[in-house]
């Protein structure tokens, strides 16, 4: 092969493949920049501002202190769209999780870090057993995964709701919330003065498990293969169900690992309705939809979604632009990409 | 100037020129043979001229006059029918509805049923196409379907029909009706187009034939001055040898056995109490006209679909009801019927694709993980051995030519050399040189004391391998033979449900 044909291939394996999704970011960003236009706002000043306030200074803590349920709410969901099964139910993972969490950290006799690893262990445990739960439910009872994990969050939200309202309440907060962690079982700081938690190395090193897994594995590659053509993949002998089971396990066990990060992290309890109000499960699933479940990928995305989270809310507060117009970006690239197998595929 | 010139036409795909300057020329009421092995491009030709596909140079004149086709409806327009391999039909719609579709006969703004009725039942007396006009499409059977597919394109006014393989799921009955359908057309004025690989169709029913290699026009041919040797040479560039002589062989023990199986879809019995053995070192062909329950009786044997009654075995070991897993596990490979839905992932890579079932044991994988240069080298193998036309080991198979994407799926299985094969249709589409290979593999195959179940619409396939012959009929073992007591004539009888005289 020549070095010309060499570079060809390269970018062909490559660069190709993500070229649509720069695309819709490009076109993501022209639509913001026309709304701004026309409801006489500069678009210049706008873009400066929701970048200043993602990345300049302290703002890049924000940042990335935000990135880190996000990349790990996403991870969740590529686990499984990767397979071509869409879990809808991580938020109501998330809060089981949190929540159980909270209660082996509040309860648990046991040494400090002790009970630190049982609380972190406590929420991967609950997440993934609850999903697991729509995963036997398709299994079993032919309930589509879809559906399951979806009506599944309902009940999860609630049963935390009950219980810190009831016996888990600490009743010198006005919120319903449980008491708090106490020093010792918390993740400590990552870098002082950042709200940067230890729960940065904890979704950083599922991030690079999943990655490896996703490209190098056995379970990756059947992974891979069941999304791209499920039949295919029973045909050549993959174990559906049990990959069905094992995927939910997973995305499950992700989703509640992320609660127990913000519990043990940043809020230190479990107060109803904390862990879903910012929505990472949903700007995960959107994320991850992005890359089309690729895990790199949609880390990326991830990240990229953090940042522009957090400049949204910068650029409310410094030049009054609602930050609903973040949203609007988001919503526009995914609706983009989902257009271009249309618009690439006319002659 | 013929009635209808394709003139140097040329379509480029990526890493591939599929049409390379062709020209095609057809006279009017003539019956035209277009012959070539897979990837010599019959395909991207006759979906230019459907205008499925638009030309990368080149045009086309029907009557001096140049047309221009942005969609099947263009060519339509002009005059232009094809009949597809894979009928487009509306099951459960009735057959004039079918017909008349978009062209209704309408009173008011309603359709005018019983006219839309009669107008089918004349144009099919006309042409010798006998069908009842209110019968539903799914109760028919496959040959009847092909008749509607042309008595379609009739409606539509088709002046010159393109048939795509239109004998390839016909009994060996109805494809001698079809040919005299084909002749009395001609004989009315229609131009015909007919892509096959069969040399003995081609040298019955046409007048002319061009022969394409590697997207260009090898030779073009009078029927009534050539043979099916000048016609090979000019398909592959050299004299193929038909058939590797068959060595006698004593079977072995039972390697797969069916007891009673029964399969249930769509509320009937698509297989009905069919018991079967596969003995080690045996061939055993199933014949029979595609939709008597072939498919899910080799679905059910495999574990792709569910079994109602009576139990699989696979060397003595009970899998009824057990996953594909299983099955293969047990040691089983299955070249699969169809191979775009079922056999390949269409986007992933040819490694990825040959890869499969292969992918959780050394040398491809060690400890859980997946060995990369023993992948492409793997499917490097493979794609030389089977001379698979692709530009690379990473692009996806979606791409491929049907012939191609058939010899991905034979590699893959026949790699697996399992103690059972079962092979469904294992040379559907692939070009006379790969056919004789793929046969060779699977008599060697058998050889190696491996049963093989085999499963074919072409009778001369299970002609050449068989050691026994099993033929299917609405579901059921019709008939079963010793490969010396079969000949066509006694299999077409009973494929087409009759019993013996």
């Amino acid at each position: 092969m020549t070095v010309a044909a060499e570079v060809r291939a390269h970018l062909r394996r490559h660069v190709r493949p993500v070229l649509p999704m720069l695309g819709a970011v490009a076109v993501g960003f022209g639509v913001c920049g026309l709304i701004a236009l026309w409801v006489g706002l500069s678009p210049s000043l706008m873009f400066r501002q929701l970048l200043e306030g993602a990345v300049e200074g302290p703002q890049l803590f924000e940042t990335i202190a935000r990135a880190v349920p996000l990349v790990g709410m996403t991870l969740a969901a590529s686990v499984s769209l990767r397979a071509g099964i869409v879990n809808l139910g991580a938020e109501g993972q998330l809060a089981l999780g949190g929540c159980a969490t909270a209660v082996v950290a509040l309860y648990f006799p046991a040494p400090d870090l002790v009970r630190l690893a049982m609380a972190l262990t406590a929420g991967m445990v609950v997440g993934a057993s609850y999903a697991a739960l729509a995963a036997a439910g398709e299994i079993y009872a032919g309930v589509p995964v879809l559906l399951s994990t979806w009506l599944l969050t309902y009940p999860a939200k609630g049963l935390c709701g009950f219980l810190v309202r009831t016996s888990l309440r600490d009743p010198s907060t006005a919120w319903p919330s449980t008491a708090r962690i106490a020093v010792g079982t918390r993740l400590g700081r990552l870098i002082p003065g950042t709200p940067i938690n230890q729960g940065l190395l904890l979704i950083a090193a599922v991030a690079v498990a999943v990655i490896f897994i996703d490209r190098r594995s056995v379970v990756g590659f059947e992974l891979r293969l069941r999304g791209l053509n499920e039949r295919f993949a029973r045909y050549g002998g993959v174990a559906l169900r049990r990959q069905t089971l094992g995927v939910m396990l997973a995305s499950g066990a992700i989703a509640g690992l992320v609660g127990a990060i913000m519990v043990l992290g940043s809020q230190f309890r479990y107060t109803d309705g904390a862990l879903t109000a910012p929505q990472y499960a949903w700007s995960g699933t959107l994320a991850a939809l992005l890359a089309g479940g690729e895990p790199a990928g949609s880390v990326i995305a991830a990240v990229l979604f953090a940042a522009l989270q957090t400049g949204g809310f910068a650029m409310e507060r410094s030049v009054q632009i609602p930050r609903v117009l973040t949203m609007v970006l988001q919503s526009v690239v995914i609706l983009f990409l989902a257009m271009r197998g249309a618009i690439w595929k006319r002659p | 100037m013929a009635f209808l010139e394709m003139i140097d036409i040329v379509k480029r795909y990526p890493g591939v020129t599929a049409n390379d300057h062709v020209d095609l020329a057809v006279e009017r009421g003539e019956i035209h043979a277009l012959m070539g092995e897979n990837g010599a491009g019959k395909s991207t030709l006759m979906s230019i001229l459907y205008g499925l596909q638009s030309p990368d140079e080149g045009y086309i004149r029907l009557k001096g006059s140049t047309l221009l086709l942005r969609s099947p409806l263009d060519a339509i327009a002009h005059g232009i029918g094809m009949v597809h391999q894979a009928f487009r039909l509306f099951e459960s719609l009735s057959v004039w509805e079918n017909v008349v579709y978009q062209r209704e006969p309408r009173r008011g703004i309603f359709v005018d049923g019983a006219r839309a009725c009669a107008e089918v039942e004349e144009l099919a007396r006309r042409h010798g196409l006998p069908i009842d006009p209110k019968a539903r499409v799914a109760n028919l059977p496959v040959g009847v379907r092909q008749r509607l597919e042309i008595l379609k394109a009739l409606y539509r006014e088709a002046r010159v029909l393109i048939l795509d393989e239109p004998t390839a799921v016909l009994t060996p009955a109805e494809v001698a009706n079809l040919f005299t359908v084909l002749r009395s057309l001609a004989a009315a004025g229609c131009t015909i187009l007919f892509v096959t690989h069969k040399l003995n169709e081609v040298m019955a029913v046409s007048h002319r034939i061009t022969v394409l290699r590697d997207g260009r026009v090898s030779e073009r041919l009078v029927t009534a001055q050539t043979d099916p040797g000048e016609i090979v040479r000019a398909m592959t560039g050299r004299a193929v040898t038909p058939q590797i002589p068959k060595q006698p062989r004593a079977p072995g023990h039972v390697k797969l056995e069916a007891r009673g199986l029964v399969v249930e879809k769509d509320g009937r019995r698509a297989v009905d109490e069919v018991s079967l053995q596969v003995r080690g070192g045996e061939i055993v062909g199933i014949a029979g006209v595609a939709g008597n329950g072939q498919s899910e009786l080799i679905e059910a044997l495999i574990g792709l679909m569910p079994i109602a009654r009576g139990s699989v075995l696979l060397a003595g070991r009970d899998v009824t009801c057990e996953s594909v897993a299983v099955h293969r596990a047990s040691g089983l490979s299955y070249i699969a019927e169809d191979r775009a839905r079922t056999a390949t992932a269409a986007t992933a890579s040819a490694t990825d694709n040959l890869a499969m079932g292969f992918h959780r044991s050394a040398p491809l994988a060690r400890n859980g993980l997946l060995q990369p240069k023993a992948l492409r080298s793997w499917a490097r193998g493979l794609i030389e051995r089977f001379d698979i036309k692709i530009a690379s080991e990473d692009t996806p198979v979606g791409t491929l030519s049907g012939g191609n994407l058939q010899k991905i799926v034979s590699a893959r299985e026949l790699a697996h050399n399992a103690p059972v094969l079962i092979a469904e249709q294992p040379t559907r589409g692939v070009d006379v040189g790969a056919v004789a290979f793929i046969h060779a593999e699977l008599l060697n195959v058998r050889d190696r004391g491996h049963g093989v179940l085999l499963v074919s619409a072409e009778l001369s396939e299970i002609l050449a391998l068989a050691d026994r012959i099993l033929v299917m009929y609405e579901g059921r073992i019709a008939a079963e033979f010793a490969r010396a007591q079969a000949d066509e004539a006694t299999l077409g009888l009973y494929m087409a449900g009759g019993t013996r005289p």
